[in-house]
């Protein structure tokens, strides 16, 4: 049995004016919480249809769970939630629910089984009302994207794929999914979600995969990514304001690569090589008081924004990443 | 295949559930019913109320003829002479016509006592008889009811059979003899003769070729719109990408297809059981409703026979037509975004449709003819024109599975066009496709 539960590489999809994905390559460990992460038009959406096969690469191959994806058999096998959630309006709330169940191969009576339990743990369904008779149309919108939740777990699968999970759900219906992200984990499920919400994705996931304009910017457990990119960014806060003599410190370009301003705070990434050390003997010099002098893991968002940056984001192509 | 099933359960028992589904399915015996049954009610009503008319003979021959005449039009089948036997008694006819005999000389002024009867209503209308009649059969009705084409036939035929009788007794022929001739009644039926000698009625067999066209049109019309309509609410809904992960784009579009047909199918059985149903009960339904009397009076035509054949060829003829237009419906739902589009890009696909229809009429008056002949053979015309044709009148065998056959390729073309249209345009959203960029679709997947 592989480690991994996606396994993709070189995958490439063109579009008639652009390109989608280019050369991709993503391997996802068995039982990783792991996040797609990209401004919109980054090729999220593209990338997880490909993986489920709705839409076939143009190049490259993907294996799910040690399978490739066209194996009918392996779709089984996953859930899926998409970015645009929808389900049949006019029909009851259990009856959609089995027929979901059913396209994933579970027999009814597991199915019917397992919605009871799921309705109840949802609070869908209590003594005084049982929202599993209502049309789905007689749901609030809450209420639909938990009945969408429940149908992409309903057959238990050992992959679960999410797209934009957390776009337009309440505080309380978002927690709730955390926790079930957390549950899925443990019980030794592997989970996969495109975001774009980074402080979501750096408490959530073991692994992160930024991409954009098609191709990976970088990738790897978050910690790593972390590591390699930290380092090179210091938090520096003085007694008082800052010098003449420190700003010439602060904007010496063979020293310090950028710098963001706050009057007495400044967060300073140091060009590559540099040694924070040199910045510190230089600050000190000067004579300037420093309260506090700290080599800072940057955040996700950081990183992402440092990355990937505002030209990341192509006009006219948001939407379906 | 059990997905399959689940996608073919799912559209079968979402619409038969439906209410208007039911609603549709219960009005259309009805509908059936009140279609078969009410010319015939209204036309043994008719028959009754003519004969049940307040109307007065006025005898100016001093032959007695005006008697056999009011004998003749209140009861058409009994004899013209004064009845005799056990039950002279009860089938004495009604005294419903009085005849009022008068001379020649004050014919005039009894006419128009009679003007004023008729204009208060106390008498609906008269009917004259005088030497004219008896010379060459001119007879003259004034009445409210003057217009009537049945009454007035009626009256043609007891005065002609009452002059006709009168005649043949003064040449010697025996009074009953005479009677006898005179109700001889003629009625050319026409009979179709078929290659196996069976036979039918032959107006039948257009009139039944005509309703079996009509339906067919309906039922394309009707669950091609509806699979339309389901296909763009997985779209817009955006359920179709659920589904997707689970199941191929052509999975689905089978299971729509096979379960909307079998709505159409489990719908149209009804309505074909309800209508022979109907149909055989009809002398006893109007019966129950106009009278035992009335229950053996003529309706409309008798259903043609139909060969085994033909019924297979009939229900081949509604699948394969039925999955073409399917098909080709479910293209268009995937290819749009909106109702608005779907009704616009929908449009390529009526007109075909339509188009075969509108020969439906010239088809139906000349069955034998060339233009039913190439219709009959066109894959898009076929399912409508050839079942039509085939009823009308006898179609060779091999001739109606060429069709049939043309009618399966051409349908397993459109199921193949479709799924790849189909397979991409679910999930494009925004504007609609080109033609170009149709195709680009169709080799893409």
């Amino acid at each position: 049995m592989t480690e991994l539960a996606i396994d993709i590489r070189g995958i490439s999809k063109r579009y008639a004016d652009h390109v989608a994905v280019r050369d991709l390559n993503l391997a996802v460990p068995r039982g990783a919480v792991y996040g797609l992460l990209g401004p919109n038009g980054a090729g999220k959406t593209t990338t997880i249809r490909m993986i489920l096969n709705i839409i076939g690469p143009d190049t490259g191959s993907i294996h799910l769970l040690g399978r490739p994806n066209t194996d009918r058999a392996i779709l089984d096998r996953l859930g899926y939630l998409p970015e645009e959630r929808g389900l049949y309006k006019k029909m009851a709330v259990r009856d959609v629910l089995r027929f979901l169940a059913e396209l994933k191969g579970l027999d009814r009576r597991t199915a019917d089984l397992r919605i009871e339990e799921w309705l109840e743990r949802l609070s869908l369904r209590s003594a005084e009302k049982d929202w599993g008779k209502a049309k789905v149309e007689e749901l609030s919108r809450g209420m639909q994207q938990k009945v969408q939740f429940i149908g992409t777990l309903l057959h238990d699968p050992d992959l679960v794929i999410l797209d934009e999970p957390f776009s337009g759900l309440d505080p309380i219906n978002a927690q709730a999914l955390k926790d079930t992200v957390v549950e899925l984990k443990r019980r030794g499920r592997t989970v996969i979600f495109s975001t774009h919400l980074m402080d979501n994705a750096e408490r959530l996931c073991d692994s992160v995969c930024i991409i954009a304009r098609g191709e990976k910017v970088l990738d790897g457990t978050v910690a790593s990514v972390k590591a390699e990119n930290a380092g090179r960014t210091v938090a520096l806060a003085l007694d008082g304001s800052a010098t003449p003599e420190v700003m010439a410190v602060l904007q010496d370009r063979t020293l310090v690569e950028r710098v963001d301003d706050q009057n007495r705070f400044f967060e300073v990434e140091l060009v590559a090589g540099a040694d924070s050390q040199t910045l510190l003997r230089r600050v000190l010099e000067t004579g300037a008081c420093i309260q506090r002098f700290e080599r800072v893991q940057p955040s996700l968002h950081q990183i992402f924004l440092q990355r990937v940056g505002a030209t990341g984001v192509e006009e006219g192509m948001s939407g379906h990443g | 295949m059990g997905k399959l099933f689940a996608v073919i359960r799912r559209e079968y028992l979402e619409r038969v559930r439906n209410k208007w589904f039911v609603i549709v399915t219960v009005f259309g015996p009805v509908f059936f019913a009140v279609v078969m049954i009410l010319p015939a009610y209204l036309s043994v009503r008719g028959l009754r109320d003519a004969k049940v008319v307040d109307l007065r003979v006025v005898d100016a021959t001093g032959t007695g003829l005006g008697a056999r005449v009011a004998q003749r039009i209140a009861d058409p089948r009994r004899g013209g002479n004064p009845p005799s036997g056990p039950d002279a008694e009860t089938t004495t006819p009604r005294q419903l016509v009085r005849v009022d005999t008068v001379s020649a000389a004050s014919l005039a002024a009894a006419e128009s006592t009679l003007v004023l009867e008729v204009m208060a209503n106390r008498l609906s209308g008269y009917l004259i008889l005088d030497s004219a009649t008896l010379g060459n059969g001119q007879a003259r009705y004034a009445g409210r009811n003057a217009s009537s084409v049945g009454q007035n036939e009626q009256l043609e035929t007891a005065v002609r059979s009452a002059v006709m009788g009168m005649r043949l007794e003064n040449a010697g022929v025996v009074a009953a003899n005479a009677d006898s001739i005179t109700r001889l009644r003629v009625n050319v039926a026409a009979v179709r003769i078929t290659d196996s000698g069976k036979s039918g009625s032959g107006v039948g067999g257009i009139i039944f070729g005509g309703v079996i066209a009509f339906m067919l049109y309906i039922a394309i019309i009707l669950y091609g719109q509806a699979i339309l309509r389901g296909v763009l609410e997985e779209k817009t809904t955006r359920v179709a990408e659920v589904i997707l992960a689970s199941v191929k784009p052509d999975i689905l579009l089978a299971g729509k297809v096979i379960g909307v047909g079998a709505v159409g199918l489990t719908q149209f059985g009804i309505w074909i059981a309800s209508a022979l149903f109907f149909w055989g009960e009809r002398t006893r339904l109007i019966g129950a409703i106009v009278g035992p009397s009335a229950a053996t009076a003529p309706t409309g035509f008798d259903f043609p026979s139909i060969e085994p054949f033909t019924i297979v060829a009939l229900v081949l003829f509604f699948i394969f037509g039925y999955t073409l237009y399917a098909s080709l419906f479910a293209a268009v739902g995937a290819m749009v975004g909106t109702q608005e589009e779907a009704n616009q890009a929908v449009q390529p696909v009526m007109m075909i449709l339509v188009f075969s229809v509108i020969f439906v009429q010239p088809v139906m008056t000349n069955p034998t003819g060339r233009l039913a002949e190439v219709l009959s053979l066109i894959p898009f015309s076929a399912p409508i024109i050839m079942p039509l044709r085939m009823t009308a009148t006898p179609v060779p065998a091999l001739i109606v599975m060429a069709s049939l056959g043309g009618v399966l390729v051409t349908a397993l073309g459109a199921i193949w066009l479709s799924a790849r249209i189909y397979r991409v345009g679910l999930l494009m959203y925004g504007k609609r496709p080109t033609l170009r960029e149709l195709w680009r679709w169709v080799r893409q997947s």
